[in-house]
């Protein structure tokens, strides 16, 4: 017997805003603070909270440094980033088909 | 307190719904594809007065039996020196500046994207094929073959593995790192431009004969790069 969908789960990803950032740098090889903040339109302190939250589940690696004067934080995906995010694409794909079959 | 959230299908499918929308919202904030296109086009128009101040230098030369007047008939490979010179450097350039310009727009817009696969590939296909198109200058594309049943004059294979074709194969590469159909669309046209018949229909003995070809390849990747960066406009204006 397989487990149910659900239980692969894990809030830390499936979080809506914790997804899209995992989701927007995984496409990007680097994204800066500032283009997630505008693109999941949330405030600079949410974005940080989400941030930490993915950094200390090692999901997500971030650089500070400055461009001229301007401070830029930049936000990489981690390869356990990698495949947290693969795994719940995965998950709600199964639960989605698991529900369809059912109809 | 347990880590596993409290799902339902409909909120699967709208965590994967909004997943798709940010991925491809990337995507298309990472493309810039009009900018190699209007590179490799100002390239192209370039090596017409590069070509023309070239000059012809025979390669090769094989025998072909006897011509009407009895004497001993031969078939040569003629390139032009300049060609030689200007299209790997010239490549090799473009492909610095697209690297260049990719890595100014990732720090402008606080958005990296996975150019340097294009940029390598690029430079090892110039690499590949100019050092084919070298040896085979030598040694194929000396009068006429038969390919699976083509009578072929070998002198036109140099069309696909000279420069056009270097450009169009790096495209396909720039369209897969894109995930851009339009640019596979775009690439298979310029290739066919490029590499079809009608690329002889025009034949001068003028020392500028070759340039309306040239123009003609140059002007589809001009046009390219026109419409790209039309398409392309709106997201850029929304992102500043």
């Amino acid at each position: 017997m397989t487990s149910h969908p659900v239980n692969g789960l894990d809030d830390v990803v499936h979080q809506r805003v914790r997804l899209g950032i995992l989701t927007i740098a995984h496409e990007a090889k680097r994204v800066e603070f500032g283009y997630l903040r505008e693109n999941l339109e949330l405030t600079a302190g949410n974005l940080s909270q989400h941030l930490t939250v993915l950094e200390n589940a090692g999901l997500v690696g971030i650089e500070k440094g400055y461009e001229g004067k301007r401070a830029r934080t930049w936000v990489t995906l981690t390869k356990a980033g990698n495949t947290a995010l693969r795994d719940e694409i995965a998950q709600l794909k199964r639960l989605i088909q698991q529900v369809d079959g059912r109809r | 307190m347990t880590n596993q959230p409290a799902v339902d299908e409909g909120d699967a499918r709208q965590q994967l719904s909004r997943a798709r929308e940010l991925a491809q919202q990337v995507r298309r904030s990472q493309r810039a594809t009009w900018f190699p296109l209007l590179v490799f086009a100002v390239l192209t128009f370039l090596s017409i007065p590069i070509f023309r101040l070239g000059h012809p230098d025979i390669v090769a030369c094989r025998s072909v039996g006897t011509l009407p007047g009895g004497g001993p008939g031969r078939v040569c490979v003629v390139h032009n020196t300049a060609t030689w010179i200007y299209w790997p450097i010239a490549l090799v350039v473009a492909y610095i500046l697209i690297a260049a310009f990719y890595r100014y727009r990732a720090q402008a817009r606080g958005l990296s994207s996975r150019v340097l696969p294009y940029v390598v590939a690029g430079v090892a296909i110039t690499v590949g094929l100019t050092s084919l198109a070298i040896w085979a200058s030598h040694r194929v594309l000396v009068g006429q073959r038969d390919i699976l049943g083509w009578h072929i004059d070998a002198g036109e294979l140099y069309r696909f593995i000279g420069p056009a074709a270097t450009i169009g194969l790096a495209l396909f590469v720039l369209a897969y790192v894109e995930r851009s159909v339009a640019l596979v669309a775009l690439t298979l046209g310029y290739l066919f431009v490029v590499a079809a018949p009608f690329n002889t229909a025009v034949r001068s003995t003028s020392p500028w004969g070759f340039a309306p070809q040239v123009a003609l390849d140059a002007s589809v990747l001009l046009a390219g790069a026109i419409g790209f960066a039309l398409a392309q406009r709106p997201l850029r204006a929304v992102a500043a």
